[in-house]
């Protein structure tokens, strides 16, 4: 291992860095109306913690991408800005003899996902143990699912919980990464016979399904599970990410059709028989029939992008509480997104957007010059989770598509999300070190 | 292979973020002002909560609406309940209405009305800062005229014909929106109360309220047809003796005079026809208009269209008038011949607000300019105590009218209106309209009763409109509609009201 100077990520995680305990210090006089500096420790832990990743790739002399570290510092930034400017009480752990608010939480799961990420960026020099075994990961996952379904406990309607004693955690988030490890490896493995292969019914030529079976076997049963746990979210990014890595597999756009017809299909009849999604359904079309009752947290949402407008009301000015009470509920994990358009405006959610954009187009930058097809696949299947997430929520936020409970990826509150989005960026880390895209990306 | 999909890939998700991204632009941009002026705003409501409110002036400073914040909350008291229906009420349990909604976030200071000044405050932060408002109605002649009403449910509708400045606007029966304004801890009786109430005290009936006509339809008519040079002063119809008495067919419908009293039936012009009120001559009329040209006058006079008083933005809404028996409020086509006939003496379809057929006075004594309508006449800086502030933010007002008819057209109808009034003829059907039987010695009234039959057993609904001082050479000051639900005929339930109403503004308004 020799050292290796990563230039570009140094030069841009020091401004994102410098502009954290600036964000504290401009929300914390904002809201005490006093100019009071008020309490940095966490915004110090935040620079910390990316700075000792930056060094310890370093000092690995790590060559994976050098964008990808501080676009997740960015949006990670601006989350832990927002939630340590929300009130303290929405949520926290009392662990350890520790009692920690909201934002401390968050930073401690940073500090647990950042150094999951570094584990796996650094640790995982051969990606055999992923390929070879997915039929394990597979299992791993379905055990996963069938722990929450057993010992699950609801938050919500859903049941995604497993309560561990001093943490609670969501399977799920953990799942998605195993799906993804499960779906690029049988992909990576059979893609040839995907697409060259047919079966012919007389004179109709279709898809090989043979190979397809256990793929949709196991990918059906997740499914079904999920929508069991009343996770509806969930299977759309599921069924995102599948279509996707399918379609990046085999370069069928009809497979993607294909998919698309089946999933509308399935939403139809799902909307038909389950009461619960006509309601949502309709509390999408218009929240406003129902202001006060149904469409209470997205009207609410609404009003506040409304006060933002294209400049924001400005950091920590945002009205978050009204006599007592949180203005937009669950605005830390489902509408933090809102929170920072109203605040920042127009201007600082289309920033936080840009982030979330690097992240991708790196990330499938990363898959683009993969060694070989399984870390492409890989990599394809880890953006577009994190790709879709942020696509998901916001629009889920803008009303642009039914709001579901999924986090976005780095800024809303919840350590397995956190956990599991560094997870992801470990794993693209390590595939981008084995391309030695580090050396390309060097040169701006 | 993958590399070239990956590719792809990343054109797709560069198309759903920029779907994503113009969904947010789409509401903190193009829907930012709308959402956050919205009543049921959060941010509204604890303005409107915990701020207090401007106050609101009649046109001689006098309190009409005033808060003051107890216990945190803002709570509105009203001082004249004759107001209510054009100022409606802020209740921080039922939301807000008339005057109060749609000046709401002047009212509570969330929108400067200069718009420089606006985009400063938004800047700045600075905290809102309520405004006043000042009416264009004076006090003393709104309540004058809400006496007169006095237990009858009606309106009255008076405008400035040359400014459109709303000089009275009742409709009763009313109520006292205090209560509901007030602690909204015990708002909910009050209001149940006034919901369940059959006389429908709710209801702005000067606005909201649609009425058969009856003959001060005869008005637009005939300015219509004067206009349209359908018929002159002078025009006749030789027919119309005998028809008087038998009856006129039209495509195989008899239409019967009213009762013309002692009358001995005529051949008779413009003035004659509009003294006596006859159905036949009227009808005569607007067939010869022909219906295109009848209802292209309609639209010009605002009927089937919603008007608005006081612009578009923050105009208090007026229902719109119907003169067909199309649903769409259009003025969709006369099913026949004999709709016609009948909407241009007032009857068949037509259905119309007091505030439209007091425009429709208002274009007569404005020689053919219709005015548009207004009711706030200034925003002021918020007042310390009972006297307004002289610090006059805006002025609004008069945006100016709309030439419906030539003004000769004009002068030719308010000579037949004048007639009416005080003809040998009129006298008997609209003589208790004339201003010189309430005190008024030097100047004249011009109007037109109207007494709408609903058919069956019912009283019909009297009306009268009309203008003042009418004689040669003067300018009226202002034009009326006068409406009491079935208060009988004309002469004697409406017109006395208007002509007293008329007198009592001429007076008011000499005096200072």
């Amino acid at each position: 291992m020799r050292v290796a100077w990563r230039g570009a990520e140094f030069r841009l995680l020091l401004p994102i860095l410098l502009l954290v305990p600036f964000g504290f210090l401009v929300t914390n006089i904002a809201i005490a109306g006093t100019a009071d500096v008020g309490d940095l420790t966490l915004a110090i832990g935040y620079v910390a913690l990316f700075a000792g990743a930056h060094l310890l790739l370093v000092a690995f002399g790590h060559r994976g991408d050098q964008l990808i570290l501080p676009a997740v510092g960015a949006m990670g930034g601006v989350g832990i800005i927002m939630l340590n400017r929300l009130p303290q009480d929405l949520a926290g752990t009392s662990a350890f003899g520790l009692e920690l608010g909201m934002a401390a939480t968050q930073l401690l799961w940073f500090g647990v996902g950042i150094v999951a990420m570094l584990a796996i960026a650094v640790g995982l020099r051969d990606d055999g143990i992923l390929r070879h075994y997915k039929y394990s990961w597979a299992a791993i996952g379905i055990a996963l699912l069938a722990a929450t379904l057993v010992l699950g406990y609801e938050v919500n309607g859903a049941r995604l919980w497993i309560d561990l004693g001093p943490v609670s955690v969501q399977p799920g988030e953990l799942l998605k990464i195993v799906l993804v490890i499960f779906i690029a490896g049988y992909l990576a493995e059979t893609r040839t016979l995907l697409t060259s292969a047919r079966m012919r019914i007389g004179f109709i030529s279709i898809p090989p399904l043979p190979y397809f079976l256990p793929m949709l076997g196991l990918f059906g049963a997740v499914m079904l599970i999920v929508v069991r746990l009343n996770d509806l979210g969930t299977a759309l990014l599921f069924f995102g990410i599948f279509l996707t890595m399918l379609f990046v597999a085999t370069g069928r756009r009809s497979y993607v059709l294909i998919g698309l017809v089946l999933f509308v299909a399935g939403s139809f009849v799902v909307y038909r028989l389950f009461g619960h999604v006509q309601a949502r359904v309709d509390i999408w079309l218009d929240p406003f029939a129902d202001p006060l009752g149904a469409g209470f947290q997205p009207v609410r949402a609404l009003y506040a992008l409304g006060r933002g407008g294209i400049f924001g009301e400005g950091l920590g000015q945002g009205l978050v509480t009204l006599a007592g009470n949180l203005t937009i509920p669950f605005v830390h994990t489902d509408f933090i997104f809102t929170a920072v358009a109203e605040e920042l405006g127009l201007l600082g959610a289309f920033a936080l957007l840009g982030f979330a954009m690097v992240l991708v187009f790196r990330g499938l930058r990363i898959a683009a010059l993969a060694r070989d097809d399984f870390g492409a696949l890989l990599a394809v299947g880890l953006t577009t989770s994190l790709g879709l997430q942020t696509l998901i929520i916001v629009g889920g936020n803008t009303k642009l598509i039914p709001l579901t409970g999924i986090t976005l990826p780095f800024v809303s509150y919840g350590g397995s999300s956190v956990l599991a989005s560094f997870i992801m960026i470990g794993l693209l880390l390590a595939v981008s070190h084995r391309s030695g895209t580090a050396d390309r990306a060097s040169g701006s | 292979m993958i590399a070239t999909n990956v590719r792809r890939l990343g054109v797709y998700l560069m198309l759903a973020f920029a779907v994503v991204s113009g969904s947010i632009a789409w509401w903190q941009v193009v829907e930012a002002q709308g959402l956050s002026t919205r009543a049921d705003n959060p941010e509204v409501i604890a303005a409107r909560r915990s701020l207090p409110r401007g106050t609101i002036f009649d046109a001689d400073g006098q309190v009409l609406a005033s808060s003051e914040v107890i216990d945190g909350l803002s709570r509105r008291t009203y001082a004249d309940p004759a107001f209510t229906h054009v100022i409606g009420y802020a209740s921080l349990r039922f939301g807000s209405t008339g005057l109060e909604r749609t000046f709401e976030d002047i009212l509570v200071g969330q929108t400067d009305p200069n718009p420089i000044r606006d985009l400063v405050n938004d800047v700045l932060a600075r905290q809102p800062q309520p405004r006043d408002l000042t009416l264009t109605i004076d006090r003393r002649l709104q309540d004058f005229a809400a006496e007169q009403l006095g237990a009858d449910a009606g309106s009255v509708v008076a405008l400035d014909p040359q400014t459109g400045a709303v000089l009275v606007m009742v409709s009763t029966p009313t109520f006292d929106a205090t209560p509901i304004s007030g602690d909204p801890g015990v708002a909910q009786e009050p209001m149940d109360a006034l919901r369940n109430d059959p006389a429908e005290p709710l209801l702005a009936r000067a606005r909201q309220g649609l009425y058969v006509p009856g003959s001060v339809m005869k008005v637009f008519t005939a300015a219509a047809a004067l206009d349209a040079g359908a018929i002159t002063a002078e025009t006749t119809f030789p027919d119309q003796q005998r028809e008087e008495r038998e009856g006129f067919v039209v495509d195989g419908f008899t239409i019967q005079e009213h009762d013309l009293g002692g009358i001995e039936p005529g051949i008779w012009p413009l003035s004659e026809a509009l003294q006596v009120s006859s159905n036949i001559f009227f009808a005569h009329v607007g067939l010869a208009i022909g219906a295109e040209t009848f209802l292209d006058y309609a639209r010009r006079f605002g009927f089937c269209d919603p008007i608005r008083i006081g612009g578009q933005d923050r105009g208090l809404s007026v229902s719109p008038s119907l003169v067909t028996g199309s649903v769409d409020g259009d003025c969709g086509p006369f099913g026949d011949d004999v709709e016609l006939a009948s909407a241009s003496f007032g009857q068949g379809q037509t259905a119309v607000t007091p505030v439209q057929m007091a425009l429709v006075a208002a274009a007569i004594a404005g020689d053919g300019v219709m005015p548009a309508p207004y009711v706030v006449r200034d925003v002021r800086a918020h007042a310390d105590g009972d006297a307004p502030s002289d610090d006059v933010l805006d002025t609004l007002g008069s945006g100016g009218g709309t030439r419906v008819v030539s003004a000769e057209a004009a002068a030719a109808t308010r000579a037949a209106m004048v007639d009416a009034v005080n003809g040998e003829l009129g006298r008997i059907y609209a003589g208790q309209g004339d201003i010189t039987l309430y005190g008024i010695s030097n100047a004249r009234s011009a109007g037109k009763t109207g007494t709408a039959q609903l058919g069956g057993e019912q009283a019909p609904h009297s009306w009268f409109v009309g203008f003042a001082p009418a004689q040669d050479g003067a300018t009226p000051r202002i034009a009326i509609a006068v409406l009491v639900e079935r208060g009988g005929s004309g002469s004697a339930g409406a017109a006395p009201i208007a002509g007293r109403v008329m007198a009592e503004w001429l007076r008011l308004s000499e005096g200072g």
